[in-house]
């Protein structure tokens, strides 16, 4: 899949072979068009999306939204990570429908409100079981695949409850199935020498 | 790859397994809260706290008790449910410790605040303590779940967080005897009512009721405690040379 994506190159990856895949739980139409201003599909993420730099979550934008969207939910996920894999570097869902994307380096807490018009979302648990975005640290070796996956919902899901985690992946994908209006990705790389 | 624990400050209530704390509202935040994330960096303050005369420790260097306190402080920080581990004298006790229960944990905390320090120059610029407290818990969050850039710290950052939040807790919540939980800071937090080697039947009523006033007391205020000839025999083993852990 690496080489598939990496040999893609193009600004945006929109595979239809991938709907097969594990990562896309859901098999609505890949229509949605997602871009970034520091991430470029099958290229090396910049370090201050990782541990390496300030482990800011990305800007994303997406466009060839489905007509009814709700809300959205983005995930990003190393499949080659993981035991069982992906690995769950982010989570965020209840972005009102009317969100165009992402502005980059969102709360790192709960306590600090999410930015304008994006009122509501929700970060939801991470493989670290932390509501918010760690960027990739892939083990020394070959660079491995991140998926950014942005979902369009006809459903407005419920927020936690005081006191209550959010929700992680596997209690999303759960919590939208049958309301997956419309999916898109972007696929970028990272890899680690022993020492940086 | 094991997920890392989630330290809320809720969390670390619970850890403690005293009854009642849960009630106490809680962010569910990171380290704990970022409340003031948006705060100036430490730098600042703690050059006014040079010049107001800064405390003098025994084992830890005047360097490695900065970079400590700043972390301690963003592990259990001062916030609405009242002041932290940089409060209640965390410091005071890691540092005390470390000439003698800890004293096996003393190499450690030189390589990994050390290692601290560097890591938060590469990653963000800046070291440890030039960062607010929002980068400072980005940093926290990389060394905590073992994330960060490799060849920095030896062997594993994981390890180095776990040690310096477990010796946090002790100090927050230990008897104030060991140096930490200063002014009972620790055991208000946790609304725990103080050491009794008796419980009246009022007394039990009024801790059913969470009615029952602290104590404050040292459990070594009672006189059937006398671990403090076992402190005074470390610190003279220590300034000896050969003190060791027990």
């Amino acid at each position: 899949m690496r080489s598939l994506l990496t040999a893609a190159g193009s600004a945006v990856v929109m595979c239809a072979s991938l709907a097969a895949s594990p990562l896309f739980a859901q098999t609505a139409p890949q229509t949605i068009t997602v871009t970034s201003p520091t991430l470029v599909a099958g290229q090396t993420m910049p370090k201050q999306h990782t541990p390496d730099g300030r482990n800011d979550s990305p800007a994303l934008s997406w466009s060839n939204v489905p007509a009814g969207t709700k809300e959205f939910i983005v995930i990003c996920e190393d499949p080659e990570a993981g035991n069982p894999p992906p690995f769950v570097h982010w989570v965020i869902y209840k972005i009102p429908g009317s969100a165009k994307g992402l502005p980059e380096a969102l709360p790192i807490d709960t306590a600090t409100p999410m930015p304008a018009g994006l009122e509501g979302a929700v970060q939801g648990l991470n493989g670290f079981r932390r509501p918010v975005y760690r960027g990739p640290a892939p083990p020394p070796g070959n660079p491995h695949p991140y998926h950014f996956v942005v979902y369009a919902l006809d459903t407005a899901l419920a927020a936690p409850k005081a006191g209550v985690p959010a929700m992680g992946r596997a209690e999303l994908l759960e919590a939208m199935k049958g309301h997956v209006l419309g999916q898109g990705e972007l696929v970028a790389m990272y890899g680690r020498n022993r020492t940086q | 790859m094991d997920a890392p624990k989630i330290i809320s400050r809720r969390a670390l209530l619970r850890g403690v397994g005293v009854a009642g704390a849960a009630a106490v509202a809680a962010p569910a935040g990171l380290l704990v809260s970022t409340s003031d994330a948006g705060a100036a960096p430490a730098a600042a303050q703690t050059s006014a706290g040079a010049a107001a005369g800064r405390q003098v420790y025994q084992h830890l260097t005047a360097s490695e008790a900065e970079l400590l306190e700043a972390m301690v402080d963003r592990l259990i920080p001062a916030d609405a449910l009242g002041p932290g581990a940089k409060d209640a004298g965390v410091l005071t006790y890691i540092d005390r410790a470390l000439g003698s229960a800890l004293a096996s944990s003393r190499a450690a905390y030189t390589a990994g605040l050390a290692a601290l320090d560097r890591y938060a120059s590469a990653s963000r610029g800046q070291g440890f303590l030039a960062l607010n407290a929002r980068d400072r818990d980005s940093v926290l969050m990389d060394v905590e779940s073992g994330t960060v850039t490799p060849g920095i710290f030896t062997g594993n950052s994981t390890q180095f967080f776990s040690m310096v939040l477990g010796h946090t807790r002790q100090g927050m919540f230990g008897d104030p005897f060991y140096g930490g939980n200063k002014d009972f800071i620790g055991w208000d937090l946790l609304r725990y009512p103080g050491v009794r080697t008796t419980v009246t039947a009022a007394d039990q009523k009024s801790l059913e009721a969470d009615q029952l006033k602290p104590n404050h007391r040292s459990a070594y205020d009672n006189e059937m405690f006398v671990k403090a000839t076992a402190r005074n025999d470390a610190h003279d083993q220590d300034h000896n040379g050969d003190g060791h852990g027990h």
